[in-house]
């Protein structure tokens, strides 16, 4: 009675700083960041005169968002693309192979496809540092998580309602929509979820190829460079002999913090959307 | 029963030759040398056998014997098997309509009751496609339930979910599901396995009037149930087959020392 007492007492204590230190981050974040917030950051209308201080923050927060957006759009048909491939085609060294390389992949640090980006898409292919080449150093850095989450929301499926659906004949196509798509739906909506949340956190990759500080507010092509929250907070986070431009930096973070939980709270509700076959 | 079209024709490996003895028409599943090895062992080893047009034919044998693989292997579900399959004078692989087609004309229904997460209705219609349910006829649900037995319990009640049925009720929804795709032949693997007396008895009584237009090959472990559904017998232990015929003569006088001993302690050692 009394080991196993003490056995949850040091569990508990080994639990807490999981809970309590996210926390205190946020909440650090919250206390520095709302008092600095500013309708005119939202509105648009306030622009202070000195360097780094710029207070509408829309550019950056559209910028944020069409990063993450096209690098979903980008990742989200290979990876399923890619989850089709091994569920129906792939032998099982293919699958291995596949999962392998993905596992790989993910261990990679975002700093160096931000570096692969920068020679290969920015220097060799000339498209210049551009928001299509941050949609696609991003795809790039998502799509591992993107396909493995997919692979194993495929892999839940029991096996007996795909045995049961083939033995009704129903044809790849009609697997796929009538019952591989309904069973997977929460599974699929969580990866994505994950994927944006990643895509819209990843700071270093697009420093060397999206994004530039000032001088753009609303990009005007797929080739234009793009400013954005995350990147925003680090020059600002850099300005030490400007106490203004950390505080809109605290303020970029809360913005930050509301954009991912208002996605969280969209991806919750997609995921409960029930997919009838 | 009309023995005539109950006759089946277990045939070793070594004589292949007397399946022509059959009468093409009555034949409906003509499986030659069939073998399948997974993983590196051999599951099936040069099963030949014939089923007639119409009737019952129950698969026995000890646990591990190969019979769901059977199943699995004329259903096309297994497709990596070597030898002949023809079905209704069609090569198996070869079928017009495609595997597809091929599993769409031979009903199969598994051992645990798969349903799909929606109403009682709409498992029913789940193998049709958007065309075909639009085009059916208005009591073609009642005509496949009143042939699985299971109209007089869910009449009113089709647009329930259908995980709310009790699991006799579940597999007799599947062999509803199965019939709505008119199937030539119906394949089952151990339906009333782990069922009440009560839902075994339905499900036995509605394969009898089901073999009575269609070949019907039952697979069970379950000696009682295979003199009880009697028919013709197809034995198997260990990938092989061991003997087939007549379900009266196999269980009074079985040729083989191998259903002997199965028939007497339902286990046989065939290595």
């Amino acid at each position: 009675m009394m080991t196993e007492r003490c056995a949850k007492t040091l569990i508990t204590m080994l639990a807490l700083p999981a809970l309590l230190l996210p926390a205190a981050c946020l909440l650090y974040i919250l206390f520095k960041g709302i008092p600095a917030l500013d309708w005119a950051m939202l509105s648009g209308s306030s622009q202070a005169s000195a360097f780094g201080s710029i207070t509408a923050l829309w550019p950056q927060i559209t910028g944020s968002l069409l990063l993450m957006l096209g690098a979903c759009l980008l990742a989200a048909p290979v990876a399923l693309g890619g989850t089709l491939f091994y569920a129906l085609i792939a032998n099982v060294t293919q699958r291995k192979a596949l999962l392998g390389i993905m596992h790989l992949l993910v261990g990679i640090p975002p700093v160096v496809y931000g570096l692969c980006g920068l020679i290969v898409l920015v220097h060799m292919l000339h498209w210049g540092i551009s928001l299509l080449t941050g949609m696609v150093i991003l795809a790039v850095i998502i799509l591992p998580m993107l396909l493995m989450n997919s692979v194993n929301a495929i892999e839940r499926i029991p096996g007996g309602k795909t045995e049961a659906a083939r033995a009704l004949g129903l044809s790849n196509g009609q697997l796929i929509r009538r019952v591989w798509l309904p069973a997977a739906w929460p599974g699929l909506m969580t990866g994505l979820l994950l994927g944006m949340a990643r895509a819209l956190s990843e700071t270093a990759p697009i420093l060397f190829t999206a994004t530039v500080f000032s001088g753009v507010a609303w990009p005007d092509s797929l080739f234009s460079p793009v400013t954005s929250l995350q990147t925003h907070i680090f020059y600002l986070a850099q300005e030490g002999a400007n106490a203004g431009a950390v505080d809109i930096a605290w303020a970029s973070a809360v913005i930050l913090i509301i954009l991912v939980t208002v996605l969280s709270f969209g991806a919750s509700a997609l995921r409960n959307i029930r997919m009838d076959g | 029963m009309n023995t005539k079209n109950n006759k089946i024709a277990a045939i070793p490996a070594e004589v292949p030759q007397q399946v022509a003895a059959h009468n093409a028409g009555d034949i409906s599943l003509h499986a030659s040398k069939l073998s399948l090895a997974l993983e590196g062992k051999n599951i099936l080893r040069n099963i030949s056998f014939s089923l007639p047009a119409q009737g019952i034919n129950i698969l026995i044998g000890p646990s591990g014997a190969g019979k769901s693989t059977l199943l699995r292997c004329l259903n096309l579900l297994h497709t990596d098997w070597c030898g002949e399959l023809r079905i209704m004078g069609h090569h198996a692989r070869c079928w017009p309509e495609g595997e597809d087609g091929l599993r769409r004309t031979i009903g199969l229904i598994a051992q645990k009751p798969t349903l799909f997460p929606c109403s009682i209705q709409q498992n029913i219609v789940f193998g049709l496609s958007r065309t075909e349910r639009n085009h059916m006829p208005e009591n073609r649900i009642e005509k496949v339930l009143k042939q699985a037995a299971l109209w007089d319990e869910v009449k009113n009640r089709l647009h329930d979910q259908a995980a709310t049925l009790s699991v006799g009720q579940q597999q007799r929804l599947c062999i509803a599901r199965a019939l709505m795709l008119s199937p030539k032949m119906l394949l089952l693997d151990e339906p009333t396995a782990s069922l009440d007396p009560r839902s075994r008895q339905f499900i036995e009584a509605s394969l009898l009037e089901l073999a009575q237009n269609m070949p019907v090959l039952c697979v069970t472990h379950d000696i009682e149930q295979a003199k009880r559904l009697g028919g013709q017998i197809i034995f198997m232990c260990e990938g092989r087959l061991i003997e087939s015929g007549d379900s009266k003569s196999f269980f009074k006088h079985p040729n083989r020392i191998e259903s002997r001993e199965f028939l007497q302690w339902s286990v046989c050692d065939c290595s």
